[in-house]
Order: C-alpha cells, then sequence, then structure tokens
C-alpha cells in the first residue's frame, strides 16, 4: 500500500504554514478582528472556507476566512473568544506570528451563479463568513442582478463590521436590512428575529432567479429555510453553510460528520437540496 | 503468492532471533489467563493460538497518542513533522485484524494523504494467523471478504494442525522478513490441506444480514426504537470504541515538555460515543443524546465507511461485546433488534 502510493514523499497534513499578523482589533466584547498576511503569496481560498489557526504549545481552532478572495496581500478573519485557542489568539499583536492550514472546504460557487439575484442572511457570527461572498459580489457586482442583505444580531453590542453595515446601507446597488433580536433604549432600527426582516423584502424578491446564502446560529436555520420554502425557493438554491467541529481539516479525524459526510471536506457550504436527506444536518 | 512452510519449532526461533535485533517485534501473549498484544522478546511468549486479544494491534499502526509534529512554543516557524523511526513487526493478526487495518491503510491514504500514518506504515511487517479455535462473539466472515486481509498482509501463516505452519507470502516485505527463516518451500498437499485449516474454525456468529446488502439495510432506520432503547442504558464510557480494531477518530493535542523549550502537537484517541466528541465553539453540541451517538457508531461501521472506502467499519471481532458493560454495543444483537419494529 505505501510503497505503491509514496506517501514518504508527502508532506505531514499537520505541517502550518507561518502567518503574520497585520493588524488586529476589537469588535464586540469576545469577536476580535484580524488581518493576516502570508509570506508572498495570497492564502488561495473561495468564499465560505475556512482554515485552522495554530499557536505552537496552546492547539489548533477551524476558523472562517471573512474576506473576499477579491481582496489580495492577505486575508481577514473574525474570532469570537470561547475557549482555549482563541483566547490565546485574541492575545497576538501585529506583528506576532502563527500557524495556518488550509484553506478547507467548499465554497459558495460565485461564479456559477452569475447572472442571479443574490439574496444573503447572516446572523451573528455567521455574518463572517457570509462577508466572504458579500464582498466578492459586491466587488463584482455587474455579474450579479439584485442584491438583498439581511442581518441579525441578539442585541446591540454584538454588532459585527459596524462600519462596513453602515456603508452597505448606504450602497444603492443592495438592499440591505438590520435586525436585533433585542432591542435597547439608543436602538432606533429594526427589532426580532431575522426572519421578520423578510415581509419588508418580499414584494421585491423573484424567488425563480435567486440564490439564498444562510449562514447563522444552529437554530435559525430550519426557520429561514421555512420562510423561504414559502416564498416559493426550491431546494437547490439555497445554501447554507453548516458549523461542526472541523478538527482535522481533512475527512480523518470524524468530529465534524453529518451521517457519512465530512463537513470538513464536503461542506461547509452545501445547497440545502444536497443535505436534506441527512438525518442530523439541521 | 509463495507457499512455505515452517516448522513451529523453526518459527520460535525465528522470532527470537528477529526480536533480538533492531526490529520491534509484537504479538499475542497471555495474560491474566487472557489474551494481549505485547512485546515480544521470547520466541515462546508468542501465543499464536489466542482465541481474541483484548485490545485489537492497531495502536502498533495508529498509537492512542502518536506525536505528529515538534515545535518551540509560539514559533509556527520551528514546527517540524515527526515520523515514525523504528522498525516494527506485528506476527499473529486474525484475518478480521487484519482486513481492519486494509481498512485505515485506506482510511488515511483516502483523499488526503496522512505521511505521519504512512511513515509508520512503511516501517511495519505485518504477519497473520488464521484463527486455530473459535471466538467468543467472532462474526468475521459475514464482515469481511477472503481477500480483504490479504491487502495489508505481508505473510500469513496458517497452522497445519501438526508441528509446522503454512506460510504464505504476500509481499516482498513478507518475502524479505522471512528470508533468514528455515521455512521450506511447501508442496501442493501442504496448499490444499492450508486451504482447508483456514476455514476449519467456524465463526460463533453469523450477522442476520449479507454485508454488502448492510448500507441498505440500514437505510431509514434512523428513526428506529432501538437507539433510544439502548442509549438509554449506554454509558458514553467508549469501551467499544478503544477495543475496536477499526475505530480510528482522534483529536489533536499540544503539550509542552517540562523545560518550556518545545513541545509537541499529539494526534489522540477519541470517540464519537463520548458525549463532548460533537461539541461546537460556544458549546452547541451536535450530537448530544446518546442514542444519537450509538446510531452514528454502527452507521460508522456498517454503512458509511464501507460506502467510503470498501471496507467495513466492523469486521466481526467481538471485543465491543465483551467491553460493553451495558452489553448494547454488538452488532448482530442491534442488527437483530433493527429487524424487529420494536426494539
Amino acid at each position: 500500500m505505501c510503497e505503491a502510493c509514496g506517501c514518504h514523499e508527502h508532506e505531514s497534513m499537520y505541517m502550518p504554514k507561518t502567518l503574520t499578523v497585520v493588524k488586529t482589533s476589537p469588535m464586540t466584547e469576545r469577536d476580535r478582528f484580524f488581518e493576516f498576511k502570508l509570506d508572498g503569496r495570497d492564502l488561495g481560498h473561495l468564499p465560505g472556507q475556512f482554515a485552522e489557526l495554530s499557536i505552537p504549545g496552546i492547539g489548533e481552532a477551524p476558523i472562517s476566512v471573512s474576506s473576499s478572495p477579491t481582496k489580495k496581500g492577505s486575508f481577514e478573519m473574525v474570532i469570537r473568544k470561547v475557549g482555549k485557542v482563541t483566547a490565546a489568539l485574541h492575545d497576538l499583536n501585529a506583528g506576532d506570528t502563527l500557524g495556518v492550514r488550509g484553506p478547507f472546504g467548499t465554497h459558495f460557487p460565485m461564479d456559477e451563479i452569475k447572472g442571479k439575484d443574490l439574496l444573503f442572511f447572516g446572523a451573528g457570527i455567521g455574518l463572517v463568513p457570509l462577508r466572504s461572498a458579500v464582498n466578492f459580489a459586491l466587488d463584482n457586482r455587474p455579474d450579479y442582478g439584485k442584491m438583498f442583505l439581511l442581518c441579525g444580531f441578539t442585541d446591540v453590542s454584538q454588532r459585527l463590521f459596524t462600519d462596513e453595515m453602515e456603508s452597505w446601507k448606504n450602497n444603492r446597488s443592495v438592499e440591505f436590512l438590520e435586525t436585533v433580536d433585542r432591542g435597547s433604549p439608543q436602538w432606533e432600527g429594526n427589532t426580532g428575529v431575522i426572519t421578520t426582516l423578510i415581509p419588508k423584502i418580499k414584494d421585491r424578491l423573484s424567488p425563480k432567479n435567486t440564490k439564498a446564502f444562510i449562514v447563522g446560529p444552529p437554530v435559525m436555520y430550519k426557520f429561514v429555510i421555512l420562510e423561504l420554502r414559502n416564498l416559493g425557493f426550491r431546494d437547490a438554491d439555497i445554501f447554507v453553510s453548516l458549523e461542526r467541529r472541523m478538527k482535522c481539516g481533512v475527512g480523518k479525524c470524524g468530529h465534524c460528520q453529518i451521517d457519512g459526510v465530512y463537513v470538513c471536506q464536503d461542506g461547509p457550504v452545501f445547497t440545502l437540496e444536497s443535505i436534506s436527506h441527512l438525518v442530523e444536518a439541521l | 503468492m509463495e507457499l512455505l512452510q515452517i516448522a513451529k519449532r523453526d518459527l520460535i526461533d525465528f522470532v527470537e532471533s528477529v526480536a533480538a535485533g533492531p526490529v520491534d517485534v509484537f504479538g499475542p501473549v497471555a495474560q491474566d489467563g487472557r489474551f494481549a498484544y505485547g512485546r515480544i522478546t521470547s520466541g515462546t511468549d508468542l501465543r499464536l493460538d489466542f482465541d481474541e486479544t483484548l485490545y485489537s494491534p492497531k495502536s502498533y499502526l495508529f498509537p492512542p497518542k502518536d506525536p505528529v509534529l515538534w515545535y518551540k512554543p509560539k514559533d509556527a516557524s520551528s514546527c517540524e513533522p515527526v515520523y515514525a523511526e523504528r522498525d516494527q513487526a506485528v506476527i499473529g493478526i486474525h484475518p478480521g485484524d487484519m482486513a481492519a487495518i486494509a481498512m485505515l491503510d485506506k482510511a488515511f491514504t483516502d483523499g488526503k494523504i496522512d505521511a505521519n500514518y504512512c511513515a509508520r506504515r512503511e516501517k511495519t511487517t505485518l504477519v497473520g494467523i488464521y484463527p486455530t479455535r473459535p471466538g467468543a462473539y467472532r462474526f468475521t466472515s459475514s464482515m469481511i471478504k477472503p481477500e480483504e486481509p490479504y491487502l495489508a498482509a505481508d505473510a500469513f501463516l496458517v497452522d497445519l494442525g501438526d508441528s509446522s505452519y503454512a506460510l504464505e507470502i504476500v509481499t516482498d516485505r513478507g518475502k524479505e522478513f522471512f528470508s533468514a527463516s528455515a521455512a521450506k518451500p511447501a508442496g501442493a498437499d501442504i496448499k490444499a490441506q492450508a486451504e482447508k485449516m483456514k476455514t476449519a474454525v467456524k465463526d460463533t456468529v453469523t450477522l442476520p444480514v449479507r454485508r454488502d446488502d448492510l448500507p441498505a439495510f440500514l437505510d431509514g432506520k434512523e428513526r428506529h426504537p432501538v437507539w433510544e432503547t439502548r442509549g438509554s442504558k449506554c454509558f458514553s464510557c467508549g469501551s467499544c470504541v478503544t477495543v475496536c480494531p477499526t475505530c480510528y477518530c482522534f483529536d489533536m493535542l499540544d503539550e509542552l515538555d517540562l523545560s518550556f523549550e518545545y513541545g509537541l502537537r499529539f494526534r489522540t484517541w477519541d470517540a464519537c460515543v463520548l458525549e463532548p466528541f460533537a461539541v461546537c465553539a460556544g458549546g452547541h453540541n451536535f450530537r448530544k443524546k446518546a442514542a444519537d451517538r450509538i446510531r452514528h457508531r454502527l452507521y460508522r461501521k456498517q454503512k458509511y465507511l464501507l460506502e467510503k472506502l470498501g471496507i467495513a467499519g466492523c469486521v466481526g471481532c467481538g471485543r465491543c461485546k465483551k467491553a460493553c458493560t451495558a452489553d448494547i454495543a454488538y452488532p448482530p444483537d442491534i442488527d437483530a433488534d433493527l429487524m424487529r419494529k420494536e426494539a
């Protein structure tokens, strides 16, 4: 077996490449923005993919790429502090180095859906991977039809990319709506879960000519999908990015499996049609 | 495939001479009234007449805690891969466990190739033995094809029932390994006797479903009551996975040396039946219920890996039946339950 595959010539799949922090700044109490660069080359990712970041001695964690591949020379991520590795990542400063493996996984097929209207749902930290597709579409705006971008956060303190959301709001080529689940005295915008934004745009949707993108917390998917199906969307036109524990990134360790599907390889981006038969998917 | 014959006494002497050299030799040994794989230093320690070992030989290729990366703390540019360096031989692997290694070979080379696994694999000689006595819960014939063990084995021994073994040489590595032994070419009568002895010991249990029909058999049974019934008794202890010759789920673990000057990243065994296995950042558990976890384990064994790799994730050794405190893990029992409407 091994002689036949000549595997001694392959490099260890656990070997990281070295990344440098270009810039970092806080976004919320627990979310931090990072700009990274590799020595002399791009990460080579496509919208919706992820990479494994590591700090030797601490560990490794899968993180979504947030910038569009149209941005050259560096890439961006937003990291939520939820454990040992992400806490150590939050301590990094500009100029510090870390390890990266990847990019891994499937992507939003932006080339194949040229000419279509785009309807984005980004809830909470789901906006982070979704932003790579949103900005890709904005950077190639003539390739696509109408663009709708709906964002939702649990409350005002959890809003991400606030400056960028402001620019989307002012961009006449995209219809941007935002809501928070729980309002506050200072908040003058929409209040309610993300599905409450759908009635505000539904008259202008053409379900037969629109591709929908859903990225958010696990609880959100069923509700958004139900609304989209009611509007006449076909499952093949709905893209979801699913979160799982992607430990190895190469379809071996088993942590990210949904039934027999490996999210790190066969996902994280799926059409709803391709996963609707999987009992563990949603 | 070349067929040799070797006297049992000569095999003992040969194994002892190999063990005295630079190659680490492992095989089944008697331990506390049962059998287990262990290091062989004396040829007479090797007990090729074992019924079943407590653990499978997978740990020689996929150690429970396997260093894959060396580094200086917080210095990504210092990372270097760690590869196994010692030659080893495992002598005395039943066909089921050998098929399990063939499945591991496929798993670690399917798609992205795991060079750390392959490095150790290339330094390993595998010698099989057909069982000479039944295993208490063995159903290997229901789960593997006769040719599958030969995808991994370098050589296979068959006890001829007298004072010798037939020795099938499968690979060049196997030929080289036994070149210094007293094995001699076997005659046609030995070939016939070997074929007869290969199937002389029958399985204790037969699965109620043909192996290749298992994926279709399991389709649509994801919500069968058997999962709740058995899940309610599951301790989620991971014993079934620990003793399993095919289970290869793993986690990654960084540990620093006490000097704090360097550290290692390990690939460590993990188990899909453990409660935190599918927990994501933020705490959401995608397989929170024991019922879902034991369903996933069986589907991996009898459907997912078979469909992905062409060899089943269960080779019918029956170790999980013995290891499971709650007695809920044995695939033939689960399949029998699945054939009934109510579990």
